[in-house]
């Protein structure tokens, strides 16, 4: 059997589509950690973490802050569908900053509220993070 | 000559609002195109998460989720009603809301305690005028709703409906068929009935891995799935509105260059009648003079 080399990247957002490119790795956080695909990956339906989204393409890497969703692996093609996709450069350092004071205001009684307050806690941290690279 | 001066000032009228019909026409398509856009892009959306729920009934998985039952009681029910924020399109509020009060008029028949949403200026001033109380009213839609805002009422939904404070969503929106069909509908989104449309058939054979498992895959792709059909609706009733403002704004205009052509007709015949009248009197003048 001949290697696999291609792998294309589709990220959708309820709004639209924002990728739909050929890319030769991808790195991106799963719901437990970050996972890597490389050509050639096995199908797999997943969901999706909060975190950055990294790829190489032949005009060197990029990446993107993805909010929560589901990732389907098919053949070649990685689709990841998420509700909030933010570029790196878009990334506004002081309002991430502005949303992890008020993740830290939140109030964590109930696990309801525990569970909204460290995702969006996750979500702001991983943003700034992100920005200090 | 006091008629014929009326006629030229009604004429320049129906021209100053032919201009202004025009250019809403115009208007209106240019958002039509916008709004059309920006609803075949989110389908790529709903295609996918449709895509993934037929990989999951491969799975054999049994669907349950609180979202997909029918609860025991259905007493407490909302109905949310998206009209438009500005007039002038037509029959497209008219047609919302004479279902929105049969169906109000239902669930009250039935003794429900009725929750009533309406989304934009045109709904509110009519519920105001029918005294029906709206327990929730939201402006900020225009013809671009972003899914931030959309995704916060929608959330509320899924909280009330899991938590059991709501047993029942209907929606009165206008439904895109085509671009030259739309018509105004009642549906039930929650609970959600079907939930991809077309499962079956749908499975492509390929084994998948579920990371965590299928089962936890579909505890959060039933409120995605639920979340991306709100989404589709709101952005209908945007497109459906364009598309009625661009069509009533076509008949007015239309209605306005016949109507130019009447007057003009009627200017003429008065100028006309005038001139021979007057060329009558001079005849007249002369031929007594001789």
């Amino acid at each position: 059997m001949i290697a696999a080399t291609e792998l294309r990247l589709v990220l959708v957002t309820p709004e639209t589509t924002l990728l739909d490119q050929s890319v030769r790795s991808i790195k991106l956080p799963l719901f437990d950690g970050s996972m890597g695909v490389l050509p050639g990956r096995a199908p797999v339906v997943g969901r999706l973490g909060r975190g950055e989204l990294k790829f190489e393409t032949s005009e060197g890497s990029k990446s993107y802050f993805i909010d929560g969703g589901f990732i389907q692996i098919k053949g070649s093609v990685v689709t990841l569908l998420t509700n909030r996709a933010v570029g790196a450069a878009d990334i506004d350092a002081a309002a991430a900053q502005r949303a992890l004071d008020a993740a830290k205001a939140l109030p964590a009684t109930t696990d309801e509220q525990y569970s909204t307050k460290t995702a969006a806690d996750e979500a702001a941290r991983s943003m700034l993070r992100m920005k200090r690279i | 000559m006091a008629n014929s001066r009326i006629l030229v000032k009604r004429r320049k009228a129906v021209r100053n609002i032919a201009k202004i019909t025009r250019t809403m026409e115009l208007i209106a398509t240019a958002r039509f195109k916008k709004a059309m856009d920006r609803a075949t892009e989110a389908a790529a959306y709903t295609k996918k998460i449709n895509e993934i729920v037929a990989d999951l009934a491969g799975a054999n998985l049994s669907f349950s989720h609180p979202l997909l039952q029918k609860p025991a009681e259905e007493q407490n029910v909302a109905v949310l009603v998206l009209t438009s924020n500005r007039g002038l399109c037509g029959g497209f509020n008219g047609g919302l809301l004479r279902l929105a009060m049969a169906r109000l008029r239902e669930f009250k028949a039935d003794g429900k305690n009725i929750r009533l949403e309406v989304s934009g200026k045109r709904g509110l001033s009519a519920m105001k005028y029918e005294k029906i109380a709206v327990d929730q009213a939201y402006t900020q839609f225009e013809d671009k709703p972003g899914f931030d805002e959309v995704n916060e009422i929608a959330s509320r939904f899924v909280a009330d409906f899991i938590s059991g404070k709501l047993h029942r969503l209907d929606i009165v929106y206008q439904k895109f068929q085509n671009a030259a069909r739309q018509s105004p509908v009642v549906e039930t989104i929650l609970p959600i009935g079907d939930l991809s449309g077309a499962t079956a058939g749908g499975s492509s054979g390929i084994e998948y891995e579920f990371l965590p498992s299928a089962s936890q895959i579909l505890e959060e792709i039933v409120p995605a799935a639920f979340k991306a059909r709100f989404f589709k609706c709101f952005l209908d009733a945007a497109v459906g509105e364009q598309i009625a403002r661009r069509v009533a704004m076509k008949a007015a205009h239309e209605n306005a260059q016949d109507m130019i052509k009447s007057i003009s007709m009627q200017y003429n015949r008065a100028r006309q009648s005038q001139i021979t009248s007057e060329l009558s009197e001079i005849i007249g003048g002369a031929a007594a003079l001789e």
